[in-house]
């Protein structure tokens, strides 16, 4: 489909056609910070945001879920499994966002196919944002994202000051554009042009990370001295793994409350707990602080692409910004090009 | 470089040359022009690593409870308020006193990072910080920047009690002399004066956006203890489960157990990610414990005590 064009005036028009017929997700201001949110209108929306404190990853794999409950006293002692999402648009995701669920993708739905994840990713029509301007903490071009493409979106936003620019990705963008046809024009053709000049910023600002090399260097960095010296200013919170958009690592948990009825969730967990690898019996396979943070940066770095063919991280910049202790993904790319 | 870092620098080869201590625990320049990274020194040919600026934001005596099996003595550099972190740990007997070196450095304030971010291109590396009157001159590869010193603090440095450290084995840098702006409690009175309901939708909503990563227990130096009751599996006293009413007990448990211990150092609520007011909590029991205790802030004093852990005939007891 030919790309369109959107006045900004008809922005909210656009967002309140939506949430007639769909549940929305957008970005709202929420008591000072930028969080993604149902919203019931296209009331409070910002699209002019950098970057969501929290990833919308939490909309297809949230940070606790859960997954079926039972009650005892009932004969059949069945199982009651939990009712799926409704239709739903992910509205305003940034292109670095949007990256992190196709790899979310290759983790659960490959080989393994995780049904409330895929029942999620399937039920979400996901309309991107271009970045205009973006954090200083931002790299996603390191992993060949650009703020001005969004690879696994349905539809694409570019902010051209009087207009959006509007991109049909998908079958999926193409339904959802039909089904708003009347708040589209079409676009006169400067539409690509003027998508690059509005970018053009954003792709400036951001740091320029090279990862040549990182990842065969990492490949015999599994006993370097680096990771214990990094690793001691850690406090081993799970601020880093939280608001990663691609950090996946969940624990299973059954909720009983000394009755009958009860249920199971799953909800995230962090490899920079001490008790992540805690196994029964007491063995402890990352006893420190030491192997707790090479497994981040390997997991990203290294493990992700032996096992996907790509790295696990998308330069968002969120575990950079708010680590407590300044322990800084970007500056480990750059220690371990430098190290011996 | 300034006088208080290169004089830091001596004492701290000093330390390490004489073998009174093996490690120094410190602030070195961070991955952006204003921030720093705590940083772990153990030969006095590192030195060199550490500074001291106004983006020493981080408490450090944490570290001291992570290493307390270190087999060597320590030296840790304090600021006022997190001085009060070496007499918690010395209270709580997670560190005997005489395992520690404390470098006291008097602080004027100290500026934040979302502030600072907020207004200038911070991504740069810090070349020079230069104090002049009312503003801080910030040197950086990508530029100097302005600004003014009121506007960035951060909140706590405002109403700081102690800009001179409570204990120091050794002071680098002048004493300040300034006068403690004292607490007025404005803001907690403001919460106090809430309708129950409306204290109950603030904080609910607060609570609800709580990530669980546990920064703020972890960076605190008043959360010692060996299994967290939030880590504990069996009995799960407090749910893994993300929702509004495990995170409202976490929190309102993690508040109590603080109750009288909180040396009101502010980092939990600096490093909270989700930007949760921790600090309102903990200043309204500190509130309490001064009205109805006559406590003073706690880690102000080597005996000190905590509220809770001791009895008075004379304590209050209204609410009973
Ligand atoms: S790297 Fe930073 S954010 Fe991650 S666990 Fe360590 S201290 Fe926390
Ligand atoms: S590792 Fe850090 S920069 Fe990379 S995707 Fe995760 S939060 Fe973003
Ligand atoms: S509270 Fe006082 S001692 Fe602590 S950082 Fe602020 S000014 Fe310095
Ligand atoms: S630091 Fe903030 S988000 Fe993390 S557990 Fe503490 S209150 Fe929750
Ligand atoms: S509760 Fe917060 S302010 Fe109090 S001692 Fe702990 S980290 Fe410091």
């Amino acid at each position: 489909m030919a790309d369109k064009s959107l006045k900004k005036d008809q922005v909210k028009n656009l967002l309140n056609k939506i949430a007639q017929s769909n549940q929305l997700i957008a970005p709202i201001l929420s008591d000072g910070i930028t969080l993604f949110k149902p919203v019931q209108s296209g009331e409070g929306v910002v699209l002019d945001y950098q970057n969501a404190v929290v990833p919308p990853k939490d909309f297809f794999f949230p940070q606790s879920e859960k997954m079926f409950s039972y009650d005892m006293s009932d004969p059949s002692w069945a199982i009651k499994p939990e009712e799926g999402v409704p239709n739903r648009v992910l509205f305003g995701a940034r292109p670095c966002d949007v990256k992190s669920i196709l790899l979310l993708d290759k983790v659960f739905d490959a080989e393994f196919r995780d049904d409330f994840y895929i029942d999620k990713r399937n039920k979400t029509t996901i309309v991107a944002i271009s970045c205009n301007d973006c954090r200083h903490t931002c790299f996603c071009g390191a992993f060949g994202i650009s703020p001005g493409k969004a690879e696994g979106a349905d539809l694409l936003l570019t902010d051209l000051g009087d207009r959006y620019l509007v991109e049909v990705l998908t079958d999926k963008g193409e339904t959802l554009a039909a089904n708003c046809s009347d708040l589209f024009s079409n676009d006169d053709g400067s539409g690509a042009a003027a998508k690059e000049k509005a970018t053009a910023p954003a792709l400036e600002k951001q740091m320029k990370i090279d990862l040549e090399g990182v990842k065969a260097k990492l490949d015999n960095m599994f006993d370097h001295p680096m990771w214990a010296a990094e690793s001691l200013r850690c406090i081993g919170c799970g601020t880093c793994t939280f608001v990663c958009p691609t950090c996946h690592c969940f624990d299973i948990v059954d909720f009983n409350n000394q009755s009958s009825v009860g249920y199971r969730y799953r909800c995230a967990d962090s490899c920079q707990f001490a008790n992540f690898t805690r196994a029964a019996g007491g063995h402890q396979p990352r006893p420190s602080k030491m192997e707790r943070t090479r497994q981040r940066f390997m997991h990203k770095l290294r493990y992700f692409v032996d096992r996907y063919g790509d790295f696990g991280c998308v330069g968002c910049g969120r575990c950079l910004e708010k680590c407590p202790v300044n322990l800084d993904i970007a500056q480990i790319i750059n220690k371990v090009k430098e190290v011996g | 470089m300034n006088k208080v870092t290169e004089n830091l620098r001596k004492t701290a080869a000093k330390l390490l040359q004489d073998k009174e201590v093996d490690m120094v625990i410190g602030y070195g320049l961070g991955s952006e022009a204003v921030r720093t990274q705590p940083v772990f020194i153990t030969s006095p040919d590192d030195v060199d690593k550490l500074v001291w600026n106004p983006f020493c934001v981080n408490g450090l005596t944490k570290y001291l409870s992570d290493m307390k099996d270190h087999p060597g003595k320590m030296a840790v550099v304090v600021k006022g308020c997190d001085s009060r972190g070496i007499y918690r740990l010395a209270q709580d007997s997670i560190i005997p006193r005489d395992k520690v070196v404390v470098i006291g450095i008097p602080c004027a304030g100290q500026l934040s990072y979302t502030k600072l971010a907020s207004k200038i291109d911070v991504s740069g590396q810090l070349k020079d910080v230069e104090e002049k009157g009312e503003d801080v001159v910030i040197k950086t590869s990508k530029g100097d920047f302005t600004v003014k010193k009121s506007e960035v603090f951060l909140d706590k440095c405002t109403t700081c009690e102690h800009h001179n450290p409570v204990v120091a084995d050794h002071v680098v840098g002048d004493a300040i002399n300034t006068c403690p702006t004292p607490d007025n409690y404005d803001e907690i009175k403001k919460y106090e004066a809430m309708s129950p309901e409306e204290k109950a939708k603030f904080w609910l909503s607060q609570f609800g956006r709580c990530i669980r990563c546990y920064a703020c227990r972890n960076t605190c130096p008043g959360c010692t203890c060996r299994e967290c009751v939030f880590d504990a599996i069996k009995p799960d006293w407090v749910g893994k489960e993300i929702d509004v009413s495990e995170n409202e007990l976490f929190h309102l448990t993690r508040a109590f157990h603080l109750a009288g211990r909180c040396v009101d150092c502010g980092e939990c609520d600096r490093v909270c990610p989700m930007d949760i007011p921790i600090r309102l909590l903990n200043k309204k029991l500190l509130k309490d414990c001064k009205e109805l205790f006559n406590m003073e802030t706690p880690g102000s004093t080597e005996e000190g005590g905590s509220v809770i852990g001791q009895y008075r005939l004379e304590d209050p007891e209204e609410f009973m």
